[in-house]
């Protein structure tokens, strides 16, 4: 708990004066909160395809569910749309939105678009994080790469380093989304969106 | 150490710091895409943000504020935005669909496999208040209009987020700051580099 607090804590402190120049941070209870699932999945497929109207590339992503946090559970299987993607050598892409690429292993906070039952990523960066391995723990961590940015398309993008430190374990996690959901404060532990 | 060693190296240290340049640290989108000739045409389409009291909903301030781009040329456009089709287009009251929630603003850009950029349109998310340099109210808690879209148009031109804080292209500003709305030394590095 005491690491809890520490991390969250700094967190709050970076994140709090700050408003990102395209998102506004939200707080990690809202965004568990407002979340239809929070699950713990692996992406093991991915499209994109223009909306109907052609205006829009969506990727669609398959990811197999591992694990439900909080008290709501579904499927085996959900499809995340998120806004980006390359059809025919056309590539589109929300510059600093979260992009979600196939075989990451991630923890994805869910909620539907507003026009469909599709689920997308809730308060974009902030509803992304991916599950890394350390002495044999599951840790989170943010990841550093949105669309447009530098190192999407390099192998590298999947070495990065944990959010804080010590990291974040996923079953800390499970408790802050259990005491969010529940109406409680959970130490405050907010992100800076970019 | 003699005193005229250690006066030497002290005028040496203060000359180096206060000569220092800031490091250059900003970053383009990857791949490196630009638009295909030069001025860019920006236009800004005619219905405003109803949260700006500046007379037409801060259409006016951001064709005003985009010029900070020197490659850029705006106008305002009774068009709405045509993605997938030139010129980028800025839409105040609207948010495409796609930025809504924490989204502030977001830029939506396209490209070939190539490096030229074909597209890139902005969209607002109008669940929040905003404010503009034509605005005579005053600020509370609102976002500088101005500030934002010199931000996005750094996009749009192919610009990404900059490490420098205080560049117009660093990732965050707080509420009321109107820093955004000039460039830093950063911001034309990047311009420089890629036009």
């Amino acid at each position: 708990m005491h690491r809890r607090l520490v991390i969250g804590t700094l967190l709050l402190v970076l994140a709090l004066p700050l408003a990102a120049s395209q998102f506004v941070p939200q707080d990690f209870d809202v965004v568990a909160r407002e979340s239809s699932f929070i699950v713990r999945g692996h992406v093991v497929d991915t499209y994109s395809a223009w909306d109907d109207a052609r205006e829009v590339i969506y990727t669609y992503a398959t990811v197999r569910v591992t694990r439900f946090f909080g008290e709501a559970t579904g499927p085996d299987t959900l499809v995340v749309r998120e806004v980006g993607g390359t059809v025919d050598g056309y590539t589109q892409e929300a510059i600093g939105f979260p992009a979600i690429r196939r075989g990451e292993q991630v923890v994805l906070f869910l909620s539907q678009w507003e026009d469909s039952g599709d689920y997308r990523i809730h308060a974009y960066n902030q509803g992304k994080y991916l599950v890394r391995e350390r002495a044999g723990k599951e840790i989170l961590v943010e990841d550093p790469v949105r669309q447009g940015e530098a190192r999407l398309a390099t192998p590298d993008r999947f070495h990065v380093e944990p959010l804080a430190e010590t990291g974040l374990t996923i079953d800390e996690f499970a408790s802050m989304v259990d005491e969010a959901r529940a109406g409680g404060r959970t130490g405050k532990f907010t992100r800076v969106a970019q | 150490m003699k005193k005229q060693t250690i006066l030497a190296l002290a005028i040496t240290a203060i000359i180096v710091a206060v000569s220092a340049e800031p490091a250059m640290a900003y970053v383009l989108l990857s791949p490196r895409r630009t638009w295909a000739s030069t001025p860019i045409s920006v236009r800004v389409y005619t219905a405003g943000n109803s949260t700006i009291n500046d007379g037409d909903g801060g259409v006016t301030a951001t064709v005003g504020a985009i010029k900070a781009w020197s490659v850029v040329s705006s106008a305002t456009t009774n068009q709405r935005a045509v993605r997938g089709s030139a010129p980028s287009t800025i839409e105040l009251n609207n948010n495409g669909k796609i930025c809504t929630g924490s989204c502030l603003a977001a830029t939506l850009t396209g490209y070939y496999s190539g490096s030229t950029i074909y597209d890139a349109d902005v969209y607002t998310n109008t669940r929040y208040s905003y404010t503009s340099s034509r605005e005579t109210d005053g600020c509370s808690g609102e976002f500088d209009m101005d500030g934002i879209m010199v931000h996005e148009v750094g996009h749009v031109i192919g610009i990404g987020h900059s490490n420098v804080a205080g560049a117009t292209m660093y990732p965050t500003v707080s509420s009321c700051n109107i820093n955004n709305r000039t460039l830093e030394a950063d911001d034309r590095a990047a311009m420089t580099d890629l036009y």
